[in-house]
């Protein structure tokens, strides 16, 4: 799991099907100051995080099939929480 | 996933059966600075490695693509499949506003 900042978002027509409907956000790995941290990471959105949010994406693949409801999905990052305040 | 753009395609003679008739696509990747500057973009090579994905979305040379890498890649096959890196979507449009 990574902190991450939503920095934009993605529209492709063209997509496997699992994708369909689903909110496909960029998200860039910051650290604790929220400097950038490595390469922007698309992840699906089920939760509507706003431009410039923190929020905590997962590379469980397992939970994001779940998410996505397709047992085939290539998905691979999901948007599993936004962040409300952080400490330390 | 993260985006790329297609640099160019690969063509096997010899494969494994499972991959008879399979499209592959050689990516550069995006990094932060591709998307900060979309549309003036770094020339040459991404910093990042380019790496060959299979294909069944159909994109072409000079097309943004997603693409995810890992064991996720496989799961679209039936049967297991020696595949780490596959596109899932070819994009029409980036929206990007890093924090200032």
């Amino acid at each position: 799991m990574l902190l991450a900042r939503v920095e934009g978002s993605l529209i492709a027509t063209r997509k496997h099907a699992s994708f369909d409907g689903w909110r496909m956000v960029i998200c860039q790995p910051i650290n604790a100051a929220g400097g950038a941290e490595g390469p922007p990471q698309v992840a699906i959105d089920p939760h509507g995080a706003g431009l410039h949010q923190r929020v905590i994406i997962s590379s469980d693949g397992a939970a994001t099939r779940s998410a996505v409801g397709d047992p085939r999905s290539p998905a691979r990052w999901l948007v599993i929480g936004v962040v409300d305040s952080e400490a330390g | 996933m993260r985006v790329g753009s297609v640099i160019g395609r690969v063509t096997l003679s010899q494969t494994i059966p499972a991959f008879c008739g399979a499209r592959w696509l050689l990516i550069s990747p995006f990094t932060r600075d591709h998307f900060q500057h979309r549309h003036n973009p770094p020339t040459g090579l991404s910093k990042d490695f380019s790496l060959v994905a299979y294909d069944d979305l159909g994109g072409g040379l000079g097309d943004t693509v997603g693409y995810v890498e890992g064991r996720e890649a496989a799961m679209p096959f039936a049967q297991p499949t020696p595949v780490d890196a596959i596109t899932v979507a070819i994009v029409d449009d980036v929206f990007y506003t890093p924090l200032a």
